[in-house]
């Protein structure tokens, strides 16, 4: 297992090395750069000042050698300044990146408490109204837009009922308690409507593994139904449920634009967002460097996963 | 010329004479006088602003980064040489008077004695200049705030509190260039740390950051403004900026007493706020945060002479296509005025005889379309994504110039994208807009003035009597007269349709009641002489 982890984590460097090359060149194939912005629309504007600046900013060499010096500098951790805010690269991403990954984390978990006994529950309760109702909410769940059920909770619970802030962030590691309250509706936006895909799958993972053989034979010999489906046929239909909620929390955590701007919830996805806009070159490649080993690390894990649910599951 | 600022004593005069009345009707009905005297609010100090706002900061140093003094927390801690007061004329600051010299090519500027940054260090005339040659460094100062300060030769000292300023062209408005916004003044020791705690000389002083989350400033008590009573202001304890990008966000916000203050309320609420949540909640309307205007590229393509003789014909054809009354109803929701003009009513540099540009006339526009050579060809409307008004407003003319007939698309795109057309000039038409400025050179000097770069960059421009108007406004000391000037100007530029003017973009802020003594300038800044929230407490 250990020789496998490592293989794995070997393959991640061809793999982040190709993405930190095409996100260089589709950045520098983006029409507009710093350099605009910098100047901006107002006053001046001319030759020898957008000269000035390329230079400052070393804009002026070749986008290789720009790759080259800022991949040498990476590999250090030295991710440079932000062209824009002038505030070292990791700054800006750190102050992003744990606000992402609180709001997915616990939106993810929320998802799979919601998800897990729902769709076993379905899967168990075939075709009766239990099922019906899951399905039924899981279907509305699917079709309601992320944004529009953020909407109606903000609604609903911050301004109707008044129990819960319509938007902000504070820091658990400041107030515990008091950022919970914050939490609770993005996460709730993010949860409810994972959790409505995740049941779906649950539910027909579920059904798969209780017509296979093995489930018969243990019935067969005995066993209660509950150690049936929760020990041994939960276990199995959970390989594909983990996966998608791997990619699942690897996806929020690239980043939930809209959310983070109904919530007005400082993350990294409007920070990113905002580097694209601003063509803020160094932060836009090490926030993709970063989102990158974070996808790629969720989905070794993921991997990993597999072998703790399945024993079976042999890692070539 | 002296910055005197009149209206703390006219607002202690008015004071008064409310109180003698108070005090006399108690009389009359046998009240004591005191209870009587209770009835007028009192200024409290201490309390903390939670202040919604559209926009952040992108950076810290201030000379580095654009401040928009309506909607960044950050234009709290921002003071410099000259404010302005709530109709946006120059008054004194850290400079207590000032001058031009007979050829308005030396201004002198003497401070106010003892005046310090937020970190104790003294304003004098050394640091003023090296502000100045700070700004003026390409490396560091942002575009706009260079700017405000591209006639500048040099800077020299006189004496400890005195300064001049040495302009290579004479300049009759340079005063409006050098208040706060946006030249700002930065304590030089700290310099190092302008990009994580920046010291300024504003009524705030920095607190701490997190982008698009929170600006925490607390009020600076050195600050040089005191009330008619002389006490210090600011009177609150400090302001939270709570950037929220969304307008609906805002307001829910607000109404959840999240925040205490909000600025540019969704032009689709607005009407109904004052009715429907007038008893919880005060509202501020802002006339003229900027102009509004549909911009023609005259540098090529149809709409350019240099490629199309009807070039004019076409341009008047487009005019006649767009329904000002259609953008006020749709765009702006009835809230604000048509523009005939850059200047508002509101604006004291507001022209009142300005020839419009042409009525809207559907007919007369499809009838110049075919007559004009070019009327046939394909048209980019391009619009910049930050502001809905633009897009909306590009939408809304898109329509309308298809209505037309005029085989026209239309594009929403980031600055950068917006500036890259600009540069390379293909797009034909822009829906665009440009904050409100204090001084009318500020708006014809940079972007009509057919040599000024931004006017090369974006429609190129060119008519030699508009030329001189503005280089002879430039130089008119008399104020009415320079008003007229840039009136025909704009008469002349409705004329020529370089672009069309369309609204003057209103706005309106709302806070819970127990605000009081608030209100933004007509343009909606929060920090000026005798307002915003300098003066503001709550109850």
């Amino acid at each position: 297992m250990l020789a496998y982890f490592i293989r794995r984590v070997f393959y991640l460097v061809p793999v982040l090395l190709v993405l930190t090359m095409v996100v260089f060149t589709f950045v520098e194939m983006l029409p507009g750069n710093i350099i605009d912005t910098l100047v901006g629309t107002e006053g001046v504007n001319d030759p020898e000042v957008r000269k000035i600046l390329e230079k400052e900013y070393g804009l002026d060499q070749p986008v290789y050698v720009r790759y080259v010096k800022w991949l040498g500098r990476a590999v250090q951790f030295d991710f440079g300044k932000s062209l824009v805010t002038r505030r070292p690269v990791a700054v800006e991403l750190l102050q992003g990146i744990p606000a992402t990954m609180y709001l997915a984390i616990v939106g993810i978990s929320l998802s799979m408490l919601i998800a897990v006994p729902l769709g076993t529950i379905a899967a168990v309760k075939r075709n009766t109204p239990i099922d019906y109702a899951a399905q039924v909410t899981s279907l509305i769940g699917i079709s309601i837009p992320e944004f529009w059920f953020a909407i109606l909770c903000v609604l609903f619970f911050a301004l109707y009922l008044g129990w819960l802030p319509s938007s902000g962030f504070v820091s658990p590691f400041v107030d515990f308690w008091g950022s919970l309250k914050f939490l609770i509706l993005p996460a709730a936006a993010i949860g409810f409507r994972q959790a409505a895909y995740t049941t779906r799958l649950t539910r027909s993972s579920m059904l798969d593994e209780m017509n296979k053989e093995y489930v018969d034979t243990a019935r067969s010999l005995g066993l209660a139904e509950r150690k049936v489906i929760f020990k041994y046929t939960l276990r199995n239909a959970m390989i594909p449920t983990i996966t998608i909620s791997g990619l699942q929390l690897a996806n929020l955590l690239g980043g939930t634009v809209v959310l983070e701007t109904i919530f007005a919830w400082p993350g990294i996805g409007r920070a990113i967002y905002e580097a694209i806009i601003q063509r803020d070159y160094p932060l836009i490649q090490a926030g993709v460097l970063v989102l990158g080993v974070i996808v790629v690390s969720m989905n070794l894990l993921v991997d990993m996963t597999y072998r703790l649910l399945n024993p079976r599951v042999k890692f070539a | 010329m002296t910055g005197e600022n009149k209206k703390g004593s006219e607002q202690s005069r008015r004071e008064f004479l409310r109180t003698t009345t108070a005090l006399a009707g108690a009389a009359m009905v046998g009240l004591p006088a005191h209870e009587a005297a209770a009835g007028k609010k009192h200024p409290k100090r201490g309390g903390t602003i939670r202040f919604g706002m559209r926009d952040d900061s992108v950076g810290l140093d201030t000379h580095r980064n654009f401040i928009y003094y309506v909607s960044q927390p950050m234009a709290g801690l921002t003071g410099g040489l000259l404010d302005f007061n709530e109709k946006m004329e120059p008054v004194a600051a850290v400079a207590k008077e000032w001058d031009a010299s007979a050829d308005l090519k030396t201004w002198t500027f003497k401070l106010k004695s003892g005046v310090e940054y937020h970190n104790g260090e003294t304003i004098d005339a050394e640091s003023v200049k090296w502000n100045i040659e700070r700004i003026l460094d390409p490396k560091i100062g942002h575009s706009f705030n260079r700017s405000a300060l591209t006639d500048v030769e040099r800077v020299t000292v006189d004496d400890k509190l005195t300064v001049r300023f040495h302009l290579r062209e004479p300049n009759a408005a340079f005063d409006t260039n050098v208040i706060y916004y946006p030249v700002n003044l930065i304590a030089p020791g700290s310099a190092d740390k302008a990009d994580t705690h920046p010291v300024s000389c504003g009524p705030f002083k920095f607190k701490s950051w997190k982008r698009f989350d929170t600006c925490e400033l607390v009020r600076f008590e050195n600050f040089y403004e005191t009330d008619s009573e002389g006490n210090s202001l600011p009177y609150l304890d400090g302001m939270i900026g709570k950037p929220k990008k969304e307008d609906r966000v805002r307001l829910t916000a607000l109404r959840t007493n999240e925040v205490d203050l909000i600025d540019n309320m969704a032009y689709a609420d607005a009407p109904n706020f004052e009715k429907e949540h007038g008893k919880s909640f005060n509202t501020w309307k802002v006339s003229q945060l900027g102009t509004a205007f549909i911009a023609f590229n005259l540098k090529n393509g149809p709409f350019s002479a240099k490629d199309n003789p009807d070039a004019h014909m076409l341009r008047m054809a487009a005019a006649h296509a767009i329904d000002h009354e259609g953008i006020h109803e749709v765009v702006f929701n009835k809230q604000g005025h048509i523009a005939k003009g850059f200047y508002g009513e509101a604006s004291p540099w507001h022209g009142k005889d300005i020839t419009p540009w042409p009525a809207f006339d559907p007919d007369k526009a499809k009838a110049l379309r075919k007559k004009a050579k070019g009327g046939d060809a394909k048209l980019l409307i391009i619009a910049n994504d930050s502001f809905p008004y633009m897009q909306q407003s590009g939408e809304l003319a898109h329509a309308m110039l298809k209505d037309a007939g005029f085989d026209v698309t239309f594009e929403i795109h980031p600055t950068p994208v917006v500036q890259d057309k600009y540069n390379k000039g293909t797009f034909d038409i822009d829906s665009s807009a440009n904050s409100y400025r204090i001084d009318p050179d500020g708006w014809f000097s940079r972007s009509i003035l057919s040599t000024a770069p931004e006017t090369i960059r974006r429609h190129g421009y060119k008519n030699e009597q508009v030329d001189k108007l503005i280089l002879a406004a430039k130089v008119e000391k008399d104020k009415a007269k320079r008003r007229q000037m840039y009136a025909d100007v704009d008469t002349l530029v409705n004329k020529d349709l370089p672009l069309i003017y369309t609204y003057f973009i209103p706005g309106l802020q709302a806070g819970t009641k127990r605000i009081q003594g608030y209100k933004p300038a007509f343009t909606g800044p929060f920090n000026y002489a005798g307002g915003g929230l300098r003066t503001a407490w709550i109850e």
